[in-house]
């Protein structure tokens, strides 16, 4: 009888998108790393994906939908804030790649996981590695997006999106692990 | 050499186990025969295993006080298709409709008279009841009339909510109009705020207004005349009207 041009049921699609809140803070968080921003981005956000409700296509996936209005919002206020809409430090990247050796003697993976469960090395460790780093590691480890998912939020090539997750997770491991700044180890797996 | 890199490209999918099969006894094979790859991709195995473990920890970030308040409040807000330029105008209306009100009490003969009048201080108080009182709630027609008939001695239909038309009752309320009070009926429909005013021993000739960035349809029945007031298009506040009245045929 009427015509709708709106999602099928605005209610439901408007609580649905706020029981995404907090994961979209949370990222908000390491995007931005601290909470005024982060709260204005969220912000942004949701005024964003209710003013354009009618480009959701319903049946698809929703918070995929949000996180990249998330990561369009943040890339277009950067860009706003004349800053480079990527921040890749190349002694980072190449320190990322080489890599000082690998696990020390009686270190083991398990090992420092306990150690950054235990204390707020984890979160400081993520939050210090480079934005484009931590933007695509964050989404794939922490939030399991696919590598497809990253790359049209991101809207990098799948393959920057694989390398970028590359690097963050080594460069993350060696911030967490001992051995940083130590002199390279060349003792193979450390297995 | 090409090996290397051909294993070094896909470490990322190898370490959080989304490689297919094929590929990744290709990578193991590759890893097993060369020592350096194979301290890469340990290093990027611990990372990644790391923050698995720890996502759920990462991930309850807690929200700030008033965050969740302010983005319901955005829900709301946005939610109403209104076009952006009719939002950056609503403080410009609720001025208006200050200045509409102060009026009426003045001009409250000549209100009766003039459609525009009407519309205007209905649609006044159309967005501030909205803008206070929205429910995402469906109400029930039935326990609205009864509370309408408990609290105000109005026995008057109510129009329920029809998923069919689109329609859904979220409130009743009773507003000042004129110099006494009215039964005022509030509805989602497709996801527009639209108010449904009755206005008991008051008989008008139809009418379409339009006045504040709403539209306005005024029409009697059985001495009673009702003024729905939406934001929504011509044909879809003619069509809600139109449902509006089929529903209350009996009414009277």
């Amino acid at each position: 009888m009427l015509r709708r041009s709106k999602p099928s049921d605005p209610e439901a699609f408007r609580a649905e998108v706020l029981t995404f809140l907090e994961p979209l803070y949370g990222t908000a968080m390491r995007l931005t790393r601290n909470r005024a921003d982060a709260e204005d981005l969220v912000q942004d956000t949701l005024v964003k994906a209710f003013r354009f409700s009618d480009r959701f296509t319903p049946g698809t996936n929703l918070r995929a939908w949000l996180y990249t209005i998330l990561h369009n919002t943040w890339r277009n206020r950067r860009r706003d804030a004349a800053r480079g809409p990527v921040e890749v430090d190349s002694e980072l990247v190449d320190e990322a790649a080489t890599g000082p050796g690998g696990l020390e003697a009686g270190e083991t993976p398990e090992r420092i996981l306990i150690r950054a469960t235990l204390d707020a090395d984890l979160q400081a460790a993520l939050d210090a590695l480079p934005e484009a780093f931590r933007q695509a590691v964050w989404l794939r480890d922490v939030e399991e997006f696919s590598y497809a998912e990253i790359a049209a939020m991101l809207d990098v090539p799948i393959g920057t999106v694989m390398s970028r997750i590359s690097r963050g997770r080594r460069l993350l491991f060696e911030r967490l692990s001992p051995a940083r700044g130590a002199a390279p180890l060349h003792a193979g797996s450390g297995r | 050499m090409t090996d290397c890199r051909r294993t070094v490209e896909r470490l990322a999918p190898w370490a959080d186990e989304s490689l297919p099969p094929a590929e990744r006894v290709e990578v193991d094979r590759h890893l097993a025969a060369c020592p350096p790859c194979r301290n890469v991709a340990d290093r990027e195995r611990a990372g990644h295993r790391i923050l698995r473990a720890c996502a759920d920890r990462l991930r309850a970030e807690p929200l700030p006080p008033g965050l969740r308040t302010r983005c319901e409040a955005i829900a709301r807000a946005q939610q109403s298709s209104r076009p952006a330029w009719l939002r950056t105008l609503a403080p410009v209306a609720i001025i208006a409709i200050l200045l509409v009100f102060t009026a009426s009490t003045l001009f409250s003969l000549a209100t009766r008279r003039s459609d525009a009048l009407l519309a205007a201080q209905l649609t006044a108080d159309h967005v501030k009841c909205f803008t206070a009182f929205d429910s995402p709630n469906t109400a029930d027609a039935h326990a609205t009339e009864q509370r309408l008939a408990n609290a105000y001695g109005w026995n008057v239909r109510v129009p329920p909510s029809s998923s069919e038309a689109g329609v859904q009752l979220v409130g009743a309320r009773r507003c000042l109009y004129a110099d006494g009070s009215i039964p005022h009926v509030m509805y989602h429909v497709n996801g527009e705020q639209v108010s449904l005013f009755m206005l008991e021993g008051v008989t008008r000739p139809p009418a379409e207004v339009v006045t504040l960035g709403h539209r306005s349809q005024i029409w009697s029945n059985g001495g009673t005349t009702y003024v729905l007031v939406s934001s929504a298009s011509a044909s879809n506040t003619a069509a809600i009207a139109n449902y509006m009245k089929y529903v209350m045929q009996d009414a009277h």
